[in-house]
């Protein structure tokens, strides 16, 4: 309805301010944990608040070979995983839940993947197309987990709207088997969505010199960065969303806390498993997605028969 | 076989073409051969008696013998033996057959010899300029004793660019340094990639080369010289400035007393955890693995305050005399070293057991960087690279020098070749490294630490000396000479050999790998590259001011190159 919409758009806005404001925390954390494992002090907890300030204030040398679209892409990054912040709940009901559906999240999410692979062929170097290279053979073999998760839950939702799906329906079923298997299956996919180690080869700095962001200074390298760190949050708060909702029925200071101490503590989980491994190879991360891809379809067709 | 036999052997194989024969100990022999049989004799040694090859080296003896000198420097190890052929090549034709037909491990001391003294390899494979940079005009030598060490060459041209070979069909050209992150000094690899794999590979380097062989013949004095030995390196000084007062001394006949024997060897061992703590926390941040990188550092903190606390610097100790060492290891810092070695075998072993158990290390170890037993031979591979393939040589053994015939240690051996194997050489030899410092601490009685040498040291007598350093043997080549400095000094880092080893190491693997193949062989490009063209950029110079420089670069950043 008419009136429904300056809501919708004040509460995306809101969920926009919400993710920009707190996902550079959530990287701090992930830095100061990182460093406490390494027997290191460790920067403070607003460090990546002070890198971003400081990369937003430094000279945007445009070195890569088209530069108009490497611009458009670090602005589509940023923008597109903000769009998906509209469309997650962040501890309350998704604000823009009415304008779209599954679909629409799973473009979104695919949309921000593709704008580091614009970035990298926009850069032209020889070690930007190397990480481009492999992040489409990531996105190849891992975004079809994501989406096969999310219509497990539309499958028993039998839904595509969003709030339907984003509260835990993939074990809506009288075995959750399908649900069971699915976040198995993110679990251990969780690390390679959100690019660390073991699994950031497409911007592994001793090899390939920081992949499709190589050509990237300044303004527009702080976007991507800034991205980056929403994506952690944004995939945190879709895993906990999908997998984890138990809480979010509680009244506003009680589930919001308890969503984002859940969104918290799968951020410590990605950098315990980032501390304790070394780089996969890009072959080898390949077979590793493959084989959990492999386990989401068995999933899907256990969802389809009801389970 | 011990040096008589080598020569008589020699002799009987090859007649009048053996000219002379110094023989000043039992493990060292110094052949003199006509030029025409160097290569015969050269492969004869190197096939037949199995013999390791080590460096060649050029000299110009034309002040003295009239003659260029050409030495091929060869190992028995089995039997303790340094041995050098030697010959002497005409003034208006110094040409030699070249033996890297037979000797692979020989090509990049050819090209070295013809670039700084001229004395051209006839037959090279790939006669490319090696130390040189591009631009260096044809005809000038540096270490030709007619070229002062701060000559600035009229002709320098900048436009001049090496001439790479063609890539192999269907790759693309990757260039891997001068800048990479995992490089801490420049150096150029031209990757020829299909797809993820590496097909070829072109190395250019020397770009920090910085003339210290050609400074110790004209500028230095015999005991100024371990100074800057000891900088040719930035992880292992100690042992280059031993391999240098070694190599003296074995030309001049002079032992140093029983304690400066065992400092030396104490602060060689020192050297070697540092150096292979350093890299295992390099090799984990190649691939990714920054909390075993940053735990390895922190283990081997004590290590460099021990040291501080021993000779005044983390890691230029200012060890080395002819004849001795300069200070005294005091009973306090032998207590704190006690500890500091205590603390590090508990630590370490706990990093041991780590890395040689992750399954996920080994995955990107296991069957990369492969340089199999026939490689190590051919390309004269050495250090742990070596002993990863299960080619049992170590220089402490071999070549007994310092305190390490009064200590007991083991040589650790790996199998397979690949970088595992070499990860888990390095973090074993730790431990012998800490057992060989706690024998030494034992075992070392009062006394003088240097011997008074007042007579000067008699000029053109030959010293090799072979030390194993971190990554494998240092080769010191000294020439004794007037004015109370070498006539002659060649210095052979290991990586210099190692490097040869690489393209072998790399081809058919993926890029991925490529950095910690690379990596594996720990390598020190200052150590690699001692020699540096002479600054061009010194106002001093005729041809090019620094202004005409500075804006010679402009140019080129701006895309017009002249």
């Amino acid at each position: 309805m008419a009136r429904d919409v300056p809501l919708a758009v004040l509460g995306a806005l809101t969920n926009v301010v919400l993710v920009l404001a707190l996902s550079p925390f959530f990287q701090g954390v992930l830095r100061k944990l990182t460093a406490r494992i390494q027997s290191r002090q460790g920067p403070p907890l607003a460090q990546p608040y002070y890198d971003l300030l400081k990369l937003l204030g430094k000279e945007d040398l445009e070195s890569g070979e088209v530069p108009l679209v490497q611009r458009f892409a670090a602005y589509l990054a940023l923008g597109s995983i903000l769009a998906v912040a509209g469309l997650v709940p962040l501890g309350f009901r998704a604000p823009l839940s009415g304008a779209g559906d599954v679909v629409v999240l799973i473009y979104l999410l695919m949309l921000s993947g593709v704008c580091t692979l614009v970035a990298g062929l926009a850069s032209g170097s020889t070690f930007s197309l190397l990480g481009t290279s492999r992040e489409m053979m990531t996105m190849i073999a891992l975004e079809p987990v994501l989406a096969v998760a999310m219509v497990v839950g539309v499958l028993h939702a039998r839904s595509f709207r969003l709030d339907a799906v984003l509260d835990g329906s993939v074990y809506a079923a009288a075995v959750p088997a399908s649900g069971l298997a699915m976040l198995i299956v993110m679990l251990f996919a969780f690390q390679a969505f959100v690019g660390r180690v073991p699994f950031d080869l497409a911007e592994a700095e001793t090899e390939i010199m920081e992949g499709p962001l190589v050509e990237y200074s300044g303004r527009k390298l702080a976007l991507f960065k800034y991205a980056q760190m929403v994506k952690l949050v944004v995939h945190g708060a879709l895993f906990v969303a999908l997998f984890a909702p138990f809480g979010s029925r509680l009244p506003f200071p009680l589930g919001f806390a308890l969503f984002w101490v859940k969104v918290l503590l799968l951020v410590v989980f990605v950098t315990l498993v980032a501390a304790t491994h070394a780089r996969y190879r890009i072959d080898q991360a390949i077979r590793y997605y493959a084989a959990l891809l492999a386990v989401s379809f068995g999933a899907l067709a256990l969802a389809s028969y009801g389970l | 076989m011990l040096a008589r036999e080598v020569l008589e052997e020699l002799k009987a194989r090859f007649g009048a073409s053996v000219e002379r024969a110094d023989v000043p100990a039992e493990n060292r022999l110094f052949v003199f051969v006509a030029p025409s049989a160097l290569k015969a004799i050269a492969g004869h040694v190197f096939g037949d008696l199995g013999a390791r090859y080590v460096i060649s080296v050029g000299a110009d003896d034309r002040p003295f013998s009239g003659k260029f000198l050409v030495a091929h420097d060869f190992a028995l190890d089995r039997d303790h033996l340094l041995m050098s052929l030697l010959a002497l090549l005409p003034e208006e034709a110094p040409r030699v057959e070249s033996i890297s037909g037979v000797v692979p491990a020989a090509s990049w001391a050819e090209r070295e010899m013809k670039d700084l003294v001229g004395i051209e390899s006839v037959g090279h494979p790939y006669p490319k300029r090696l130390v040189l940079p591009d631009g260096w005009p044809d005809g000038v030598h540096p270490l030709r004793k007619d070229v002062r060490f701060d000559k600035v060459p009229d002709g320098f041209d900048p436009g001049r660019e090496f001439e790479f070979g063609e890539p192999p069909p269907g790759c693309v050209v990757v260039p891997f340094g001068p800048f990479h992150p995992t490089l801490d000094e420049p150096a150029h690899f031209r990757l020829y990639l299909e797809g993820e794999r590496v097909r070829g590979c072109e190395y250019r380097g020397f770009m920090v080369h910085r003339g210290i062989e050609k400074l110790a013949e004209t500028a230095l004095s015999y005991n100024d010289v371990p100074m800057m030995a000891e900088r040719i390196c930035g992880i292992c000084g100690c042992v280059h400035s031993v391999a240098y007062v070694q190599a003296v001394e074995s030309a001049a006949a002079l032992r140093p007393p029983p304690r400066a024997e065992y400092i030396r060897t104490v602060m060689l061992e020192i050297e070697r955890l540092h150096s292979h703590l350093l890299w295992v926390g390099l090799a984990c941040h190649i691939l990714g693995f920054d909390t075993l990188f940053m735990q390895a550092f922190r283990i081997r903190e004590p290590i460099m305050w021990v040291a501080e606390k021993i000779t005044g610097n983390r890691k230029t100790y200012g060890l080395c005399l002819i004849g001795g060492v300069r200070w005294d290891i005091t009973p306090e810092a032998r207590t704190e070293l006690r500890q500091v070695l205590d603390v590090l075998e508990r630590e370490w072993r706990a990093v041991a057991e780590a890395v040689s158990g992750d399954r996920n290390i080994q995955k990107r170890t296991r069957g990369v960087g492969v340089a199999g037993a026939d490689q190590v031979k051919e390309c004269g591979l050495v250090g742990p690279v070596a002993r990863a393939a299960g080619v049992d040589i170590d220089c402490r053994r071999d070549h007994p020098y310092a305190a390490y015939d009064r200590v007991e240690f083991a040589v650790v051996t790996g199998q397979g070749g690949d970088v595992f194997a070499r990860l888990l050489v390095r973090v074993r030899e730790v431990f012998e490294s800490i057992r060989i410092i706690r024998q030494c601490l034992d075992k070392m009685e009062p006394g003088p630490l240097a011997l008074t040498v007042e007579d000067d040291l008699p000029a053109g007598r030959f010293g090799l000396s072979s030390v194993e350093a971190p990554r494998g043997e240092s080769h010191h080549f000294v020439i004794t000479g007037e004015g109370n400095r070498p006539r002659r000094w060649r210095v052979r880092a290991p990586t210099y050999q190692n490097l040869q080893g690489v393209p072998g190491m790399i081809k058919d693997q993926r890029l991925a790998d490529m950095t910690i193949a690379l990596g594996s062989i720990d390598p020190c490009f200052s150590c690699t590259d001692r020699l540096e063209t002479v600054d061009v950029r010194t106002g001093a110079s005729r041809t090019w001011s620094r202004q005409e420089l500075a804006a010679l670069l402009e140019e080129e950043a701006q895309g017009r190159r002249p």
